[in-house]
């Protein structure tokens, strides 16, 4: 087996949308809680491990208007810290 | 909030103690019956659905079902964590091996009462003492967070430096909180041998602030002495220097609850608060859990009570203390008045001096 750089959610996180457009991503094994906005969520329904970060980006710049240069790297950032509080892994590669 | 973010299941209506000051029992208002394991399995998957995310046990005494390990599966499985309120003395190596395997445990309430088991034992039963540091030792032996909740009242109110000693240096336990018995359910049947007095409560506050300093940071409390000592100080201060009022004062702003969770009785109940029993919302599996979270006319207006003015009440007439006053629980207003939304009494600060209490 071998780690793609395809991030998948950790299926035990719970997201949590709320009305006014935040959401919170609960990890109950660890009951570590991140907030995030509405691009935040796109981005985590969007890490099924069929995608790599760069797929992500392009599927969010296609999603929102306006969308700035940096996007790229903040999504980057933003998985990598998902990744390293234990709510996103790398999908591995059976062949 | 889309839906409760945490909940509080009485999970049972049955206790193995029946403590003198119990807000549970007696309340007339409450039918005493306990569902089958399933239908709290199917609770559990809604609950799940919706993201909530923490559940507090509670019961009576939640260690008493006999299903419970089932129960916690199915909290597991639904992706929530958990938390138990208990008096500790039904905890054996057995469950508190299976809780901890779980890994999803925040913390097992247990209370204590009294640093002998003549203080605790006085209101809970003879050998209760005993069996709830036995349960205490257990959950620590599992490294499963124990936390402890002291409820002061007229047996152990002059306990509470040897209390804070027994659990802080002899116990080691990192912390505890406090509260004082209120008149709830058994403890309105027992409330002169238990409620504190004005004299009592004096002497509860000016003990816990001076413990606050000596051991910094370890004893807390959301109600009870300690809260009032503290907040009354506040407000005498405010008042004599003329402050603008607080920003949660003059108005029935004492509860937030309603905001972020919700609870449900043994009986399978939707209720705002375990405080407020007698106030049915709904049935679980009977109804959508978020739908009467958001469209409940009664936990709607509930959430309105912080627009209530303090004077708009014949009781709070004349008292200067207004501004800075949130007229606490509303559940302590309901048993002491009638009605959910009026000031509490048992929180009046006028009432206290003019009863001999005094800031401290």
């Amino acid at each position: 087996m071998k780690q793609t750089d395809r991030p998948i959610a950790n299926p035990i996180v719970v997201l949590r949308e709320e009305f006014d457009d935040w959401a919170v991503l609960f990890n109950a094994d660890t009951a570590a809680a991140v907030g995030t906005n509405p691009v935040g969520v796109a981005v985590w329904k969007l890490m099924d491990g069929k995608r790599d970060i760069e797929g992500i980006v392009s599927e969010i710049k296609n999603s929102f208007e306006d969308t700035p240069d940096a996007s790229g790297e903040e999504i980057a950032a933003f998985v990598g810290i998902l990744a390293e509080n234990g709510f996103v892994g790398m999908e591995q590669d059976s062949n | 909030m889309r839906t409760p973010r945490s909940l509080t299941i009485e999970i049972t209506s049955r206790c193995n103690l029946r403590c003198r000051y119990c807000y549970f029992f007696n309340n007339p208002e409450v039918v005493y019956r306990d569902l089958p394991t399933d239908e709290w399995l199917t609770f559990f998957d809604e609950l799940g659905s919706l993201g909530v995310m923490t559940l507090t046990l509670a019961g009576g005494e939640p260690f008493i079902r006999e299903d419970l390990p089932v129960l916690l599966e199915g909290i597991v499985r639904n992706r929530m964590r958990f938390a138990f309120l208990s008096n500790g003395t039904l905890i054996d190596d057995e469950i508190a091996a299976f809780i901890a395997g779980t890994g999803r445990c925040e913390h097992v309430q247990v209370s204590v009462d009294g640093s002998s088991a003549q203080a605790h034992d006085s209101c809970r039963g003879e050998g209760s003492f005993e069996k709830a540091l036995r349960g205490i030792r257990t959950l620590q032996r599992h490294r499963i967070g124990v936390t402890v909740r002291v409820t002061i009242h007229q047996h152990n109110v002059h306990d509470l430096e040897n209390i804070a000693r027994f659990l802080l240096d002899d116990l080691g336990l990192p912390d505890f909180s406090t509260n004082s018995a209120g008149y709830m359910g058994t403890c309105c049947v027992n409330a002169d041998e238990v409620l504190l007095n004005v004299e009592e409560r004096k002497a509860a506050m000016a003990t816990l602030l001076r413990l606050t300093e000596k051991y910094p940071g370890r004893i807390s409390s959301s109600a009870g002495p300690l809260t009032d000592g503290r907040m009354w100080r506040r407000m005498e201060e405010a008042r004599a220097q003329g402050k603008p009022a607080f920003h949660n004062g003059g108005r029935l702003t004492g509860c937030g609850c309603p905001s972020n969770k919700i609870s449900v009785r043994a009986d399978g109940a939707i209720v705002p608060c375990n405080m407020l029993a007698h106030m049915e919302l709904g049935r679980i599996n009977h109804d959508s859990l978020a739908e009467v979270w958001q469209n409940s006319p009664d936990l709607n207006q509930l959430r309105t009570r912080h627009n209530i003015s303090l004077a708009e009440f014949e009781f709070c007439a004349g008292c200067s203390y207004i501004p800075y006053c949130t007229g606490n629980c509303p559940g302590l207003a309901y048993t002491l008045t009638g009605q959910v939304d009026h000031p509490s009494p048992d929180a009046c600060m006028r009432r206290f001096l003019e009863e001999g209490g005094a800031i401290l």
